[in-house]
């Protein structure tokens, strides 16, 4: 193996990992937030990308400003679902709902909301691929090592967007309001925090990171109505890896499921993803909660 | 008198197509009924369209491989499908709750994955020429009806086992286990081994279900077990009932092999409806069907030592509550 090829998988890696990272801190926030495990988050991924394909193909927004406009979008739509549906779901929980009860109703509830959006999207857009031309197709030559620029920025990117997350969950009163939700609504309640409000801003924010998730991977990938289903199941491993419910868990479970996947597809094939998830299995026996995880029941 | 129904459909029934739903409706009930077990031991599994596929491919490869008959292809699948199971269970039953159904989900995903990749399993294009199962004395295995028949024996055989172990003291104690798995466990009860029990015997049942599929439809390919399956799976529990773990999934699953077939819905905008579906069950009718009827049927009786409590309890045991 040459090294150009080992920066090459290595950076690959990475972008999926960034990727997988912005996905799973969204699923994390509203797990810890919320206590809904979200199918339907692949699909908001999904959206992301195409409110971005539209802006930026169709009507020539500028690709930073069409980035943050599809964040927008996904606040809004998952908002618009917390409001419609989970709410409606939660609020009928006590506190002695069994959680297995409380669980199934959110994650089947996630489910239809899955189903709708997926086939909608489909009958509205099409199966055909949507290709968008790269936005920075500069390529960097080091030596024989030569990466695209756009793939450097995406990592950038969303290094940046976790940092400002980080300053947003630890540094502000807001971040602390969802923090305290997170450890009992019924505390927070208390302590005159508005929990309801609390739910809604976790389940928005969220779905803003999945939506700039596949906002970001738009120009890099195909936009197609499945792209949503796909990444779901490696969002999920990642998930596991890093321990559910834990921030510093996604973004290490996301770097290690995506340089795995990087190095696993070009050396294996598409058995990849088998091996991947035999590993993550066998973490799991010396691990149950995951790599940075406690076991949550 | 509904089991009399069931027995004499054949008699009634003459068009093939109408033959093959009930059959497909009763491999439905079949897996919902596993996920309603493992449902009464407080796990929700994502992943019985995974050891519907072991069982398929196990019977599948040891009757085309080994040339075994259907009758000693499907105990072994079964078989084969309850080692999976235990192999699979005994790592992932340790950590029960969101971790639990997320392996499950992915478990199903990585099965498909595996069997489409490689060529020992026929690839994405499958295996056909499976053997149809050999006559059993005079009855040949030719026409819908005695498959309907064969499907119905399992059916019926599955139902009373898994009645059997949920009237018994097993069923008891995963009813408790879901109910409270701390207060179960300070009753002395081994968590995992009943959680792993309940696992390997219900995904035993998928495999099983699996292998009758396999010498049915006499082809397996991996998409036959991917997709939606899984999801539809459990649509089936929650739309009959989920108190209702053999009933419910019966009602369920007739429901959404019918239901969509005579209204003659596109193909295309079938998964919207299934949703919208899902989501107004979910949202007013918690209970599925037989939730809902219970609840009018228990309205209408005079009780009279009914304590109906209009405060929501902070703590305290959940069977004071109503419902």
């Amino acid at each position: 193996m040459t090294t150009a090829l080992f920066v090459q998988l290595v950076v690959n890696g990475l972008v999926k990992g960034c990727t997988f990272i912005l996905i799973v801190l969204g699923m994390d926030i509203i797990l810890r937030g919320t206590k809904i495990l979200n199918f339907a988050h692949g699909q908001f991924y999904m959206l992301g990308a195409y409110t971005l394909f539209m802006l930026c193909r169709l009507w020539h927004v500028n690709f930073l400003l069409s980035l943050a406009l599809s964040g927008v979008a996904l606040i809004l739509v998952g908002a618009l679902s917390y409001l419609s549906v989970f709410g409606i779901v939660q609020r009928r929980f006590t506190a002695t709902t069994p959680f297995t009860y409380r669980f199934l109703m959110s994650a089947m509830a996630s489910v239809g909301l899955m189903l709708i959006l997926q086939q909608g999207t489909l009958i509205a857009f099409g199966t055909t691929e949507r290709g968008m031309p790269s936005i920075f197709p500069q390529i960097i030559a080091l030596g024989d090592v030569r990466l695209s620029l756009e793939k450097l920025l995406i990592i950038l990117l969303s290094m940046f967007i976790c940092f400002g997350l980080y300053l947003l969950m630890y540094k502000t009163k807001l971040g602390l309001a969802m923090r305290t939700v997170s450890f009992d609504p019924e505390i927070a309640s208390l302590q005159g925090v508005n929990s309801f409000g609390m739910f809604i801003i976790c389940f928005a924010l969220g779905s803003a990171l999945a939506g700039v998730a596949g906002g970001i991977i738009a120009p890099v990938f195909a936009v197609t109505p499945t792209m949503g289903t796909h990444i779901i199941f490696t969002a999920f491993l990642v998930l596991l890896v890093g321990g559910i419910g834990s921030y510093k868990g996604a973004v290490l479970g996301g770097v290690l499921v995506g340089l795995a996947l990087s190095f696993g597809f070009q050396f294996l094939g598409g058995i990849a993803e088998l091996f991947v998830f035999v590993f993550v299995i066998i973490i799991l026996i010396f691990k149950p909660g995951g790599i940075l995880g406690e076991v949550l029941d | 008198m509904v089991l009399a129904a069931m027995v004499l459909l054949p008699l009634a029934v003459k068009n093939a197509y109408v033959m093959h739903l009930f059959i497909m409706a009763y491999i439905g009930i079949l897996l919902g009924m596993t996920f309603s077990m493992l449902f009464s031991a407080g796990l929700i599994t994502l992943g019985a369209g995974a050891f519907y596929a072991i069982g398929a491919y196990g019977s599948t490869l040891l009757s085309t491989r080994l040339g075994l008959s259907f009758w000693a292809a499907l105990p072994m699948s079964t078989l084969i499908t309850g080692i999976v199971a235990l192999a699979i269970g005994s790592i992932i039953v340790r950590h029960p709750g969101m971790a639990f159904t997320i392996i499950t989900l992915l478990f199903a995903h990585v099965v498909i994955q595996a069997t489409g990749q490689m060529e020992f399993f026929g690839g994405w294009g499958g295996i056909i020429g499976v053997e149809t199962p050999d006559p059993l004395g005079p009855i040949q295995f030719a026409t819908k009806t005695s498959f309907y028949y064969l499907i119905l024996f399992l059916l019926l055989l599955t139902a009373l086992v898994f009645h059997a172990l949920y009237t018994s003291r097993i069923g008891r104690v995963w009813r408790s286990i879901k109910l409270s798995p701390p207060l179960a466990e300070s009753l002395g009860i081994n968590l995992y081994r009943y959680r792993l029990m309940a696992f390997v015997v219900a995904s035993s049942a998928a495999g099983m279900v699996g292998s009758f599929y396999a010498h049915y439809f006499q082809m397996v390919t991996p998409e036959a077990f991917g997709g939606w399956l899984s999801i539809y799976i459990q649509l089936y529990a929650v739309l009959g009932g989920l108190e209702f773990y053999i009933l419910g999934p019966a009602i369920g699953a007739v429901i959404m092999t019918f239901v969509p077939e005579y209204l003659r819905i596109a193909k295309e905008v079938e998964p919207i409806i299934t949703g919208v579906f899902l989501l107004l069950i979910i949202l007013f009718f918690s209970g599925g069907i037989l939730g809902t009827l219970r609840r009018f049927w228990r309205a209408k009786r005079p009780v009279v030592f009914r304590v109906k409590s209009r405060h929501k309890l902070i703590a305290g045991p959940n069977v004071l509550r109503d419902e």
